[in-house]
C-alpha cells in the first residue's frame, strides 16, 4: 500500500500528458530520434481549475451560518437568561378589589411579554366579536324585514308605491355641471 | 424525590449507595439553584382568571345572536372545567390502583365509584354531540333526556313499550 501511493505520488510529477492540463507544464514526447519535443505552448502560467460547482455548498454554509448565529444562538442565550434570571411566577390569590390585567394570568416570563406587547387579550377579543354579530345581527334582521315587506306587497298589491326603486340623482347633477362648465369654456356653434 | 415508604426505616447499602451517587449530582446544582439563581429572581405572581357568569342558552331569546355566543363561550369554558374535574378524580382512582395493586377492588371501591358517577355526569352533558359541539344541541339533548325520562322512566330502566309512548 505504501508502494501505491508512492507510484501515485511519481505520477503526479512525471511529465504525462493528465498532469498538464492541471499544471499547465509543457507536455514532452520523445520521438524516435531520440531527442524531447515540445508538443504544447501554453502563454500563461494560470488555468481555469475545472471542477464541480461548489455554488450549493456555499449556499448551505451561508444558510447555517444565518440561522444559526443570528437564530438559534441569540434565541438561545435569550432563552437561558430569562429562565434563569426572571423565571416563572406563583400563583397567588387575586386581592380583592383588584382587577389584573390580561398578561397577569400567565406564568412564564416570555409569555407574560407576549401577552401584554404582542398579543389581543381574551377579554378585547371577545367584545370585538360580540359587536361584530350585533353588527351583522341588525344588518340581518333589516334584510329580513325588506324581504318580508316585499312579499306582503306583492301578495297584497294595494299600495300606490309599485315596488318603488330609490333613485340617486348624483350622477345627473354632475353631468348638468360639467356640461355648463364645457358650455362656458368651449362655447355653442 | 422522596423514597417509597417502604424504603423509610431500614436502608441497606446497595440503597445507600444509590442515594449517595444520586447527592453527587443533586446537591451542587440544588446549592448553586437556591445560593445563586433563587435569590436574584424578581418575585412576581399569577393568577387564575375568574369569568363571570353571562345568561346560559335556556335564558337567551331566540334572535339573540350575541346572548348565545356568550352562552356558547361560557359553555366551552365550562366544558374544560368539567373535564380537568373528571381527569382529577381518575388520576386519584389510578394512584390508590397503583398503590394498592392487591387489594384494589376493595380498597378503591370508593374512588371507583366516584369516578364511575363523576364520568356519568359529564357524558350526560357534554358526550354524544357530534364532532363540533353546540351549546344549543347540548340544550336540546337535554330536554330530549327529560322527555325520555318523563316517558320510560330514569335513563338504563329500558324503554317502556316499543313504540316509546
Amino acid at each position: 500500500m505504501a508502494a501505491f501511493s508512492l507510484l501515485r505520488a511519481f505520477a503526479s510529477k512525471v511529465n504525462l500528458p493528465k498532469n498538464a492540463i492541471n499544471q499547465g507544464i509543457l507536455v514532452l514526447r520523445s520521438n524516435p530520434n531520440n531527442a524531447l519535443q515540445v508538443v504544447r505552448q501554453m502563454s500563461e502560467h494560470r488555468t481555469m481549475h475545472i471542477k464541480p460547482s461548489r455554488w450549493s455548498w456555499n449556499r448551505f454554509k451561508d444558510f447555517m451560518h444565518f440561522y444559526i448565529m443570528l437564530g438559534a444562538i441569540p434565541a438561545a442565550f435569550v432563552i437561558t437568561y430569562v429562565n434563569v434570571f426572571i423565571g416563572p411566577a406563583r400563583l397567588a390569590e387575586i386581592p380583592e378589589g383588584y382587577v389584573p390585567e390580561a398578561h397577569e394570568y400567565f406564568p412564564h416570563p416570555i409569555t407574560r411579554w407576549l401577552a401584554k406587547h404582542v398579543h389581543k387579550s381574551y377579554q378585547q377579543e371577545y367584545e370585538i366579536m360580540c359587536h361584530h354579530i350585533y353588527e351583522v345581527e341588525y344588518e340581518q334582521k333589516l334584510r329580513q324585514a325588506e324581504k318580508r315587506i316585499k312579499q306582503k306587497m306583492e301578495e297584497k298589491q294595494d299600495t300606490q308605491a309599485y315596488y318603488y326603486q330609490p333613485v340617486s340623482s348624483r350622477h345627473e347633477r354632475s353631468i348638468r355641471d360639467n356640461a355648463q362648465t364645457d358650455l362656458e369654456m368651449s362655447g355653442s356653434n | 424525590m422522596e423514597d417509597p415508604p417502604s424504603l423509610n426505616g431500614n436502608s441497606n447499602s446497595f440503597v445507600e449507595f444509590m442515594k449517595a451517587v444520586y447527592r453527587t449530582v443533586d446537591r451542587p446544582v440544588t446549592w448553586f439553584r437556591e445560593t445563586v439563581v433563587v435569590p436574584n429572581r424578581p418575585d412576581h405572581v399569577y393568577y387564575h382568571q375568574k369569568f363571570r357568569r353571562v345568561p346560559t342558552i335556556d335564558e337567551c331569546y331566540t334572535d339573540d345572536m350575541v346572548c348565545r355566543f356568550e352562552a356558547q363561550q361560557q359553555f366551552n369554558r365550562d366544558k374544560l372545567v368539567d373535564g380537568e374535574i373528571v381527569q382529577l378524580v381518575r388520576q386519584r382512582y389510578k394512584e390508590c390502583l397503583i398503590s394498592e395493586q392487591p387489594d384494589h377492588t376493595r380498597k378503591c371501591a370508593k374512588l371507583l365509584a366516584d369516578f364511575e358517577k363523576v364520568s356519568e355526569n359529564f357524558c350526560m352533558k357534554y358526550a354524544d354531540l357530534g364532532p363540533f359541539n353546540n351549546v344549543k344541541d347540548a340544550y336540546m339533548k337535554q330536554k330530549h333526556r327529560m322527555l325520555w325520562e318523563r316517558r320510560h322512566g330514569k335513563v338504563g330502566t329500558g324503554m317502556k313499550n316499543q313504540d316509546g309512548l
